[in-house]
């Protein structure tokens, strides 16, 4: 009886971890489409987000049934709550790499970056893909060095944030209106993609010590 | 002592809910006339109050929990239990809106952050806003799925006004450079967020009153 409980757990944290890994995929995919402006590669993003939601879903029932099957106390009910809210969070990340997709998918064939800036979203889609990885080995491992390594890698995805408006308020800014409200929204996607895995690592904290590490919505 | 009984624990969470989801109606409001008449000291209350609307969600957070572990709810009354801890993420989440608003006032202080060609756009989405907060404190009181589903319809109107305000920023004409137009673009945004958050708050209240995904409710 106790096994299978056990295993229900496992497999509540492998469903997440997936799902890591799933919207991990789709953000590095959607960011070459983004800078490549590769059509058929964020249609596939676009197409595969109903992937993630799927997972969701299942997550969530393996969640009830753990909470009305099994009645969890102490580390295990916290392990489950948190569980129920890291499956909102990765969704919503899997939704932002769709938006990055999309913006993509709208401006196609145009490049939707200016050159100047293209380096700065390679840059935020690589540390993107990293946080999401990390999130997911943190789902995994619960190990609280790597919870806390997301943090820094956090403040790295605002510094890049910041540095684009720095860019865009620049008044040597050449490239209009339309390019400036796409380049402010991707870097906004980013962002937020990054501070969903942040709130996925601190909710792991909150489970290995009870204490939570900061706030929920960054 | 013994544990508070379950309906009587199901009944603050409804409460607390509640009283987050107008909060968040209160803050939105407040940082909308912020934004229309240039207020920096009141966008500056709206700032120092989102901390109200943390707690009210920990509080949520922490009698869902004690709910869950001295109850072992099921069926409705675990639905019940884990939509509200879902909804006062998004409300919490509502209130962090209406602080990023107030924020840009407080960034362009003491200049305008709005071009009179968007502000009666602003004054709406801020009117859409408060009065889906407030449908929204309804339903998690009322635990209504007919005025739940209406959120939605409320939400639609809110998307219009979100394209119309990238129409007048795409437009050639636009004549106000690209700060304001990333202001107007991020502001627009945050008004859109904040009405998705309300509708999902919705329809947790539906999911947990049915047992089913609103998608399947017939509207």
């Amino acid at each position: 009886m106790r096994d299978a409980y056990q295993e229900q757990l496992d497999s509540l944290a492998d469903s997440l971890a997936g799902m890591c890994t799933q919207v991990a995929d789709a953000m590095e995919k959607a960011t070459r489409a983004l800078l490549e402006c590769d059509l058929q590669l964020a249609e596939e993003v676009i197409s595969d987000d109903l992937k993630v939601d799927e997972i969701r879903t299942t997550a969530e029932e393996k969640a009830f049934a753990l909470l009305a099957l099994q009645a969890p106390v102490a580390t295990d009910l916290r392990i489950v709550v948190s569980a129920i809210h890291g499956a909102g969070d990765i969704e919503r990340m899997g939704d932002l790499a769709l938006h990055v997709a999309q913006a993509a998918r709208r401006r196609h064939p145009s490049p939707v970056l200016p050159d100047e800036v293209a380096p700065y979203f390679a840059e935020m889609g690589r540390v993107g893909v990293a946080l999401a990885v990390k999130a997911g080995a943190v789902i995994r491992s619960r190990d609280l060095m790597t919870a806390a390594e997301l943090e820094s890698d956090d403040d790295a995805m605002d510094d890049l944030h910041r540095h684009m408006f720095t860019v865009l308020m620049d008044r040597n800014w050449t490239h209009g209106v339309e390019a400036a409200v796409d380049v402010t929204l991707l870097a906004r996607f980013y962002e937020r993609y990054a501070d969903h895995a942040v709130a996925v690592a601190r909710r792991i904290v909150y489970v290995v010590t009870g204490q939570m590490p900061g706030p929920l919505t960054v | 002592m013994p544990p508070v009984p379950l309906a009587q624990q199901l009944g603050e969470l409804s409460e607390l809910l509640g009283q987050m989801c107008t909060a968040a109606a209160g803050a939105v409001q407040q940082a909308t006339m912020a934004l229309l008449d240039d207020r920096v000291r009141l966008a500056e209350q709206v700032i120092a109050g989102d901390a109200r609307i943390d707690a009210l969600r920990a509080q949520i957070e922490e009698l869902a929990g004690d709910a869950l572990l001295f109850h072992a709810p099921v069926a409705g009354d675990l639905r019940a239990v884990v939509s509200a801890i879902r909804s006062a993420g998004d409300v919490e989440r509502m209130g962090d809106l209406a602080l990023h608003v107030a924020e840009v006032i407080h960034r362009r202080h003491p200049g305008h952050a709005l071009p009179a060609e968007v502000r009666a756009d602003f004054a709406e989405m801020g009117r859409l806003a408060v009065q889906l907060a407030r449908k929204a404190a309804e339903v998690v009181r009322s635990r209504n799925v007919l005025t739940a589903v209406e959120l939605d319809a409320d939400d639609d109107a809110m998307d219009a006004l979100h394209r119309r305000i990238f129409g007048v920023l795409m437009h050639p004409a636009w004549p106000h450079g690209v700060t304001a137009a990333v202001d107007v673009t991020l502001l627009a945004r945050y008004y859109e967020r904040f009405a998705d958050h309300a509708v999902m708050v919705a329809r947790e209240t539906i999911y947990a009153v049915t047992g089913q995904e609103p998608d399947a409710i017939p509207t």
